[in-house]
Order: structure tokens, then C-alpha cells, then sequence
């Protein structure tokens, strides 16, 4: 795996959050994928983390040597994808 | 470990402001917290500081003066917690909503809180996405949002700046009392601390920390579940309710209102605000329900249906995630925010139900003075532990 040394790099698309951003929150003390998430927004946009939790989990075992427990992912919430609130209400579903 | 002052027992909105609150009195603090800061309720929440959510009397006042901190604290902090004053608007559906809410809002006009009504005209005015049968409702204008998680961090980054030590996963495990029943130490995972002062601000797991010195809280939770849109165009400017949300909030509310099965089972209101983020929050239902921190799919069906009865554009808006949050109930609907007279050294500030982010600020200054032995900004005696034990003897 290559290391997270370009801290311009984008790694939240959808919130626009940088690899220099994410190992900032680690330095304010975010120990796992939840607390990156908390403090930089990556994860909370429309892919809700699909496609950055594996680049984030990646820069916590860079930067604090952990093991993959310890850093966990974003805990599982409904909707699978995203859905129309008409849909989610049932009363004009296509 | 160290000697502390004070150690505060939870690191949400309310522990975090009481941290900062102690350490600005000059305090030496510790906060220690099992999890991460802000990782309870603090996370699983909306962002609202409003007062049109609370009843006239010391509810309101405590509301009102922690929006005048937030505002000067936003100033001050280095930490942008996204403070922003936008006014709240509450809708009413019907001619008999109206006029309750016509009684409620005079009564707090001469409190002389900044509330007033506006009618139909001026409601879609200000917010062209209401359905266009909405009648009219309360105008707030003193009502402001924040981001929750902001919030904690900013109080805990002020807090360090003042000396205060954090210690996130750092559970409590039990409390120690000297021979004359005065606290000496908290145990920790990490070691004893010694200190003469324990604050439980533990919202819904208050009860947990109360046992470790033998009372009982009588906080429990009380479920909410949120509905966040796509970011998005401007689908509202500011946080709207529904006047039933008093209904689902307080139990002396008299009317009913016509909603579906689903609606009226899940106890659910609607509200949204939109974020700086561009998102919208959109909620919520009051249930006990344990704590479960699920979300269930039926409530999110009736959050839906119920949303897009008072913002039908919402319709063809995407849902990204639901989240549930367990909001510290207490019977009175009013916080704790006291020493505990049994326990000499222990103070308790909790209890806040959908309030803690709206009245943090107010509660952390408050709690501080307590500690110090000064007079309270105001009078704070219907926020004592005691209440309950007098409560018990009325009753028996």
C-alpha cells in the first residue's frame, strides 16, 4: 500500500476533505473512522463514506500504528442508497 | 494520575461548556469520557438553539440566555461551532392551532421574549416551500443553530487553552467517598483520580453514575430519529416545526390533531433546519423505546409522510442516512443542574431531553457558579436534585 505523503490530496469527494485534513483531526485526538468523520465530514456526504472509509481507515494505520479493530468503520445506518422522501413515504412510488 | 479540582464525568455539549465554565472560574479540570468526545447524544441530534420550543418561565429563560452566550461565544472561540441567527418559524395547520398558539406566543411577548405571530401570507413570504393551506404561525426571532459536535469541540479546545486535562476513553468505574461521605476520588480505567468534586454530566447515562455514589436519577431516554436530505438548493432558510411538536413534547397540550396511524403512534412532529452544510435535518419522533439507537423503518416512513405534508417539493428530495439520538428525559421536562445535598462534592447537570445543545452554554456558566459557591445568574432552585425527593413525599 503507498503512503498518504501528498496532503492535498482529496479523499471525501463529497465533502472535499484532504488527507491533510484528516491527519489534523488525528492530531486532535480522532482515533477511529467515526471520529475522523465527526470532526473533518468525511463520510457524511451523498456516497456516505462508500468510497473514502477505505482511505481514511488507510491514513489511521499510517499515522497511529493501529490495527484494523481498533480503527472500525461508520456505524451501519438506513438508507442502503439514497431514496426520495415521496418513495420512503410510500405514496407515489414509481 | 493527578490531583484534580473538579472532574467532569462526560464529554457532550453539556460536560464540555461545564469543563470550560470550570476551568474559566480557574478551576483545575479534568474531563474524562468513555468514548470520543461528543459520541452520545451530542452526535445523534438536531443543531437548534430556540427558545419557541420551550414554556414560558424559567424553560424559556434558560434557552434565551444560553443563545446570548452562543452569541458571544462565537466571537470569542477560536473553534467555529457555525453559530447562526436565522429566527425559527413554528407552522400551525388549523384555525384551533392557531389560537393556541396565539395565547402561547403573547405570553411569552410579555415575558418579553421576541415572538410574535405572522399570518398566512407572511409565512409563505419568508418560506415559499410551505404547503400553501399552512395557515400561519410564530415568528422567533432571537432562534439560531449550531452544530452540536462543534459545539463540544469548541468548549473542550477553550477548555485546554484554561489549563483543563481531557481524557477520552477513559470510562468511570466507580466513585469514592471519604468517611464522612464526601467524594475523594474517581476510579478509572486509567487510574484513581483524587478530587474533591465529581460533575455527572453523563446525560442519559447519568442514572450509571448516580448508582456509584448510591442515589437514583430519575433521567431516562427518550428516543428521536432524524432524516438527513442531499445537499441541496435552499428548501427552507431556517428551522421550522409544526405546532403539534408541543404536542408531542409536553403532555398538557390540549387538542388533537388529524394525522395518520402511523403519525400519531410514533409520536412524530415535524421539523427542519437547514445546515451550513447544505443539507437539511428533518425529524423527529419522542418514544421510549430502552436504549435502542436503531432506526426503525416505520418511523422513518411516517418522518417522510409527515414532511412532506408541510414541505410537499421535499417529495422528490433524497433521503442520505437516518440516525437515531437518546434524549435525556426527566418528568418535569426541566434539566438537573445542582449539588447533591446526600452527597457532598457530587453535582449532577443533566437531564436536558431535545435541549442540551440550546441550553449547554447557559448550564455550563450556571453550573460553575454552584461549584464556586456564587449566586446563580438567576434564580435555578426548580432545576435541584431535591425537587424529586419533595415530588415523593407529596405524593406518599
Amino acid at each position: 500500500m503507498s503512503a498518504f505523503h501528498d496532503d492535498d490530496m482529496l479523499v471525501c469527494r463529497c465533502e472535499e476533505v484532504t488527507v491533510g485534513e484528516i491527519k489534523e483531526a488525528i492530531r486532535q485526538g480522532a482515533r477511529d473512522v467515526t471520529g475522523i468523520k465527526r470532526r473533518t465530514r468525511a463520510g457524511m456526504g451523498l456516497c456516505q463514506g462508500r468510497t473514502c472509509e477505505r482511505l481514511v481507515q488507510q491514513i489511521l494505520r499510517q499515522e497511529l500504528g493501529t490495527v484494523p479493530e481498533e480503527i472500525g468503520a461508520s456505524t451501519p445506518r438506513p438508507p442502503v442508497r439514497p431514496i426520495t422522501f415521496g418513495t420512503l413515504a410510500g405514496g407515489d412510488s414509481e | 494520575m493527578k490531583a484534580f479540582d473538579t472532574v467532569v464525568v462526560g464529554a457532550g455539549v453539556i460536560g464540555s461548556s461545564v469543563a470550560y465554565h470550570l476551568a474559566k472560574k480557574g478551576l483545575n479540570v479534568a474531563v474524562i469520557e468513555r468514548g470520543d468526545i461528543a459520541s452520545g447524544t451530542s452526535s445523534s441530534c438536531d443543531a437548534s438553539l430556540l427558545i419557541c420550543d420551550k414554556k414560558p418561565g424559567i424553560d424559556t429563560k434558560l434557552g434565551y440566555e444560553s443563545i446570548m452566550l452562543y452569541k458571544k461565544y462565537a466571537q470569542e472561540f477560536s473553534y467555529d461551532f457555525e453559530f447562526a441567527q436565522r429566527g425559527s418559524i413554528y407552522v400551525c395547520e388549523t384555525e384551533q392551532e392557531l389560537e393556541v398558539a396565539r395565547e402561547y406566543a403573547k405570553a411569552q411577548a410579555d415575558d418579553g421574549y421576541p415572538m410574535r405571530m405572522m399570518d398566512k401570507h407572511e409565512i409563505h413570504e419568508v418560506e415559499p416551500n410551505l404547503a400553501d393551506d399552512l395557515v400561519g404561525g410564530i415568528w422567533t426571532e432571537c432562534d439560531a443553530s449550531a452544530t452540536p459536535m462543534a459545539v463540544a469541540f469548541a468548549f473542550i479546545e477553550e477548555a485546554k487553552k484554561l489549563g483543563a486535562k481531557v481524557f477520552t476513553q477513559c470510562p468511570i468505574k466507580g466513585i469514592k467517598l471519604d468517611e464522612k461521605g464526601h467524594v475523594e476520588a474517581a476510579i478509572t480505567d486509567k487510574g484513581e483520580i483524587k478530587t474533591k468534586r465529581i460533575i455527572n454530566c453523563a446525560g442519559v447515562w447519568s442514572p450509571e453514575v448516580g448508582k456509584m455514589v448510591g442515589i437514583d436519577i430519575p433521567i431516562k431516554p427518550r428516543q428521536g430519529q432524524i432524516l438527513i436530505t442531499e445537499r441541496t438548493f435552499n428548501i427552507v432558510n431556517r428551522k421550522i416545526q409544526e405546532f403539534g411538536y408541543m404536542l408531542s413534547k409536553f403532555e398538557d397540550v390540549n387538542y388533537t390533531r388529524k394525522v395518520s396511524e402511523l403519525v400519531e403512534k410514533h409520536n412524530v412532529a415535524f421539523v427542519i433546519e437547514p445546515t451550513l452544510s447544505d443539507n437539511c435535518i428533518v425529524g423527529s419522533c419522542r418514544e421510549f423505546v430502552g436504549y435502542d439507537r436503531k432506526n426503525d423503518i416505520e418511523v422513518m416512513q411516517a418522518l417522510a409522510e409527515r414532511a412532506i405534508r408541510f414541505v410537499p417539493i421535499l417529495k422528490d428530495v433524497n433521503v442520505i442516512r437516518a440516525y437515531a439520538g437518546l434524549r435525556p428525559w426527566v418528568v418535569d421536562h426541566l434539566p438537573i443542574v445542582s449539588g447533591v445535598e446526600e452527597v457532598p462534592g457530587f453535582y449532577i447537570a443533566a437531564g436536558h431531553e431535545g435541549d442540551g445543545i440550546s441550553m449547554a452554554a447557559i448550564t455550563g456558566k450556571l453550573m460553575s457558579q454552584i461549584v464556586v459557591g456564587e449566586e446563580t445568574d438567576f434564580n435555578i432552585d426548580k432545576l435541584s436534585f431535591s425537587r424529586f425527593k419533595k415530588a415523593k413525599t407529596a405524593t406518599n
